[in-house]
């Protein structure tokens, strides 16, 4: 039983900061049909921002959060203002392959700033700290302040979409930019603030992430193929979609868990031999060939 | 100036440069192509290897004040005092990307032999270059047993390799029920008969993985559960749960620094218990595992091939690791250990060989006989396997295994605590968890 409940809490938890990582690059990719390659890349400069600015100023990383939010807006709208706008006049591979190039850009950036070791946070409120509610229901801190902020952040991204001015103007550009643009409505700062937000998003996420993963210039990789699978899975565009794929994401890497569950319950010897451990990402990203082969727009998805 | 003269000169700068390169041939230099991983997922230990490799191959080429034979020739005598030129070349860990670079040695560069690679996957495909090519490679790092049982002629390796290294991990747990351990004494079987094992599931992780069970069967214990899980995960909370539900009374692993940082954040997030967790090297003895876990790494065991404790038992060690120390500020670790070896070992075998024909390189390094006392690292020598299923392995080799303590002015070192014999402090048993 307590296998079962850790692993299902786990699953949730670990799916709500995939959701928050998959958060700024649906609603970019909703805006303006641009895959940002570049995203894991925002994460990891996030984690870094932490990493200097809690060093640097002898504060809690949790304070550190407006600056790496600031931070975040800054270069998504750097990207956006500096790169993105031009790429977006190029053709379709233009901006397949833009992304990608900044993507490599800031990695190598962060490579030759940095270097290449791993670096960690030793000391802060939430750094080692465990919630423990019994019956293998572990929470590690900073996973559950990650996990907190990511609904919140979702919350406060569906608001902005469905109940403000702005965000009536954004999902208007989104639908048809030439449109908008004949409504009298700015799509050209509707297309910022989509990078802005969706830059301080990610960085904000890799803040949080610092306090219990190491961070090198490479981190980002990690987090954003998952990050795809995600928006991918959840319908491209799609904000509600992005945390229920999310979710569904983190409970499937928790597969080996719940397996280790049924083997001991059934007692079944075969099952106990046979790990699942080493296909937990093969099961997540056959989720995503699955949902692409069965509905292309994924579970959510609004765009055609 | 004239048109003419513009041209001219420009005819003559490469003539001049030719001239220049020539020059430097004239001072007669052995090249030898040294590939590891300088960038990408182990680049820190990398930088390390890269570090001890530099090292060895200053005291190779210059008179030094260290007890060993190749620090008082001041080059390779037997070759008119040549001196060893080291060509660095960057595999990021990519198997394919190892074999080019190994290619452009050969053919662009024209070196003599190769020295790398680290990970065991990119060393297997470097080194079927080499055999392919004829060119003698020496392996001073990588540790999966399949590398020397592929009857290569061109490829020896310094390092002992997994089979080994588990081995003395099998040979300390039983040294414990024995009370044979320095501070420790006899402890039940019982105590320690469940193991669980998690390594990453590359070509490294997956041999250690197997070794385990199969020494487990030989000594007479019982593998709960063994995993192996993806490298480079974002997340390991499944595998740890995993782990923890077989109970183990000890927890084995092999991983890489940022995998291995993330097992043991997991374990302490999880409140694992076990009384003894072992790391197979790698990613347990990077120093940015000991910097990043601080405290939480105490008591945990790792094998390597050395910890600086062995300069204090060991003069040639300690007069290295001095030498290191002043050139790079911080104490050789099993990887520039390792490293400084492998370049020894060229040293050597290029001073016996007295030529770079690769004919006369392969029988030099198929009969040479390098002393323990030369040796940095704690072996009984360098003396390389020419028949049986080893081949090209050194039979000499043996491993370390430390332990992470503190001592009293707060400072954490790794402690060997295996071999018995060379133990430098009382090991932690059982460990206090997180």
């Amino acid at each position: 039983m307590e296998i079962l409940l850790g692993s299902l809490t786990s699953g949730l938890l670990i799916g709500t900061i995939f959701a928050l990582v998959a958060l700024g690059l649906t609603i970019i990719f909703g805006m303006m049909d641009i895959v940002n390659f570049a995203h894991g890349e925002f994460l990891m400069l996030g984690m870094y921002t932490t990493l200097f600015a809690s060093g640097a100023f002898k504060i809690d990383p949790l304070l550190t959060l407006p600056l790496s939010a600031g931070v975040g807006m800054i270069l998504g709208i750097v990207c956006y203002k500096g790169f993105v706008r031009f790429l977006l006049r190029g053709p379709m591979v233009a901006q397949l392959l833009g992304t990608f190039g900044l993507m490599l850009l800031l990695r190598n950036i962060a490579l030759f700033a940095f270097g290449s070791e791993d670096r960690t946070i030793s000391s802060g409120v939430l750094v080692d700290r465990v919630l423990d509610f019994g019956m293998g229901m572990v929470f590690p801190a900073t996973k559950l302040a990650a996990g907190i902020f990511s609904i919140l952040a979702f919350s406060a991204v569906w608001l902005l979409m469905n109940r403000t001015r702005t965000g009536k103007a954004m999902l208007a550009t989104a639908l048809n930019p030439q449109g908008a643009r004949y409504m009298g409505i700015p799509t050209e700062r509707m297309n910022m603030l989509a990078w802005a937000i969706g830059g301080a998003t990610a960085t904000v996420a890799g803040s949080l992430l610092v306090n219990f993963w190491s961070v090198t210039p490479f981190v980002g990789l990690l987090f954003v193929m998952i990050a795809f699978a995600t928006v991918a899975l959840g319908g491209f565009g799609s904000v509600p979609g992005a945390l229920v794929a999310g979710i569904l994401i983190g409970m499937i890497t928790e597969v080996p868990g719940l397996w280790d569950f049924f083997s001991s319950l059934t007692g079944s010897r075969w099952m106990a031999g046979v790990s699942m451990t080493p296909f937990k990402y093969t099961l997540v990203y056959l989720a995503y060939f699955i949902i692409m082969l069965v509905r292309p727009r994924g579970l959510f998805g609004w765009k055609r | 100036m004239n048109r003419c003269s513009v041209i001219a000169a420009i005819l003559l700068i490469p003539l001049v440069t030719l001239c220049g390169a020539a020059g430097i041939h004239a001072a007669e230099t052995v090249k030898i192509g040294v590939i590891y991983p300088l960038t990408g997922g182990a680049a820190a230990e990398g930088r390390e290897l890269r570090a001890g490799a530099e090292m060895a191959v200053e005291i190779a080429n210059n008179v030094m004040p260290v007890a060993m034979d190749m620090a008082k020739r001041g080059g390779i005598t037997s070759l008119k005092g040549a001196k060893i030129e080291l060509i660095f070349k960057d595999h990021e860990g990519n198997p394919s990307l190892g074999a080019d670079l190994a290619k452009k040695l050969i053919m662009d560069d024209k070196v003599v032999g190769i020295l790398g690679c680290y990970n065991s996957a990119v060393t297997k495909t470097v080194s079927a270059v080499c055999e392919q090519y004829g060119i003698p490679m020496i392996n001073d790092s990588s540790t999966s047993p399949a590398l020397t049982q592929r009857d290569f002629k061109w490829f020896w390796r310094t390092t002992p390799h997994d089979v080994t290294f588990t081995r003395d991990l099998f040979e300390l747990l039983k040294g414990l029920t024995e009370g044979k351990v320095k501070g420790v004494a006899a402890v039940p079987k019982a105590q320690i008969t469940k193991l669980a094992s998690a390594c990453e599931k590359t070509e490294f992780g997956s041999q250690v993985s197997e070794t385990i069970d199969m020494f487990a069967n030989q000594y007479g214990f019982e593998v709960s559960k063994s995993i192996l899980y993806a490298p480079k995960s974002a997340d390991l909370s499944s595998e740890v749960r995993s782990l923890q539900a077989a109970k183990p009374d000890v927890m084995l692993f092999a991983s890489y620094t940022s995998d291995a940082i993330l097992m043991v954040k997991t374990l302490k997030s999880q409140k694992v218990r076990a009384r003894i967790i072992w790391g197979q090297d790698a990613g347990f003895e990077a120093p940015e595992f000991r910097s990043s876990l601080g405290d939480d790494v105490v008591g945990i065991l790792t094998r390597t091939v050395f910890a600086p404790k062995i300069a204090e038992v060991k003069q040639v060690a300690g007069q290295v690791n001095s030498l290191y120390k002043q050139r790079f500020g911080h104490e050789l670790s099993g990887a520039s250990a390792r490293a400084f070896t492998g370049v020894q070992t060229w040293a050597e075998v290029l001073q016996k060989a007295g030529s770079t024909k690769p004919e006369d390189i392969q029988k030099a390094a198929n009969s040479i006989n390098i002393p323990g006392e030369q040796l940095v690292v704690p072996w009984k020598g360098i003396k390389f396997a020419t028949s049986g299923p080893d081949l090209g392995q050194n039979e000499l080799g043996s491993g370390v295994i430390g332990q992470f303590q503190k001592d009293k002015s707060g400072e954490i070192a790794l402690e060997i605590v295996y071999p018995f014999d060379l133990a430098t402090a009382n090991m932690i048993y059982p460990l206090k968890g997180f």
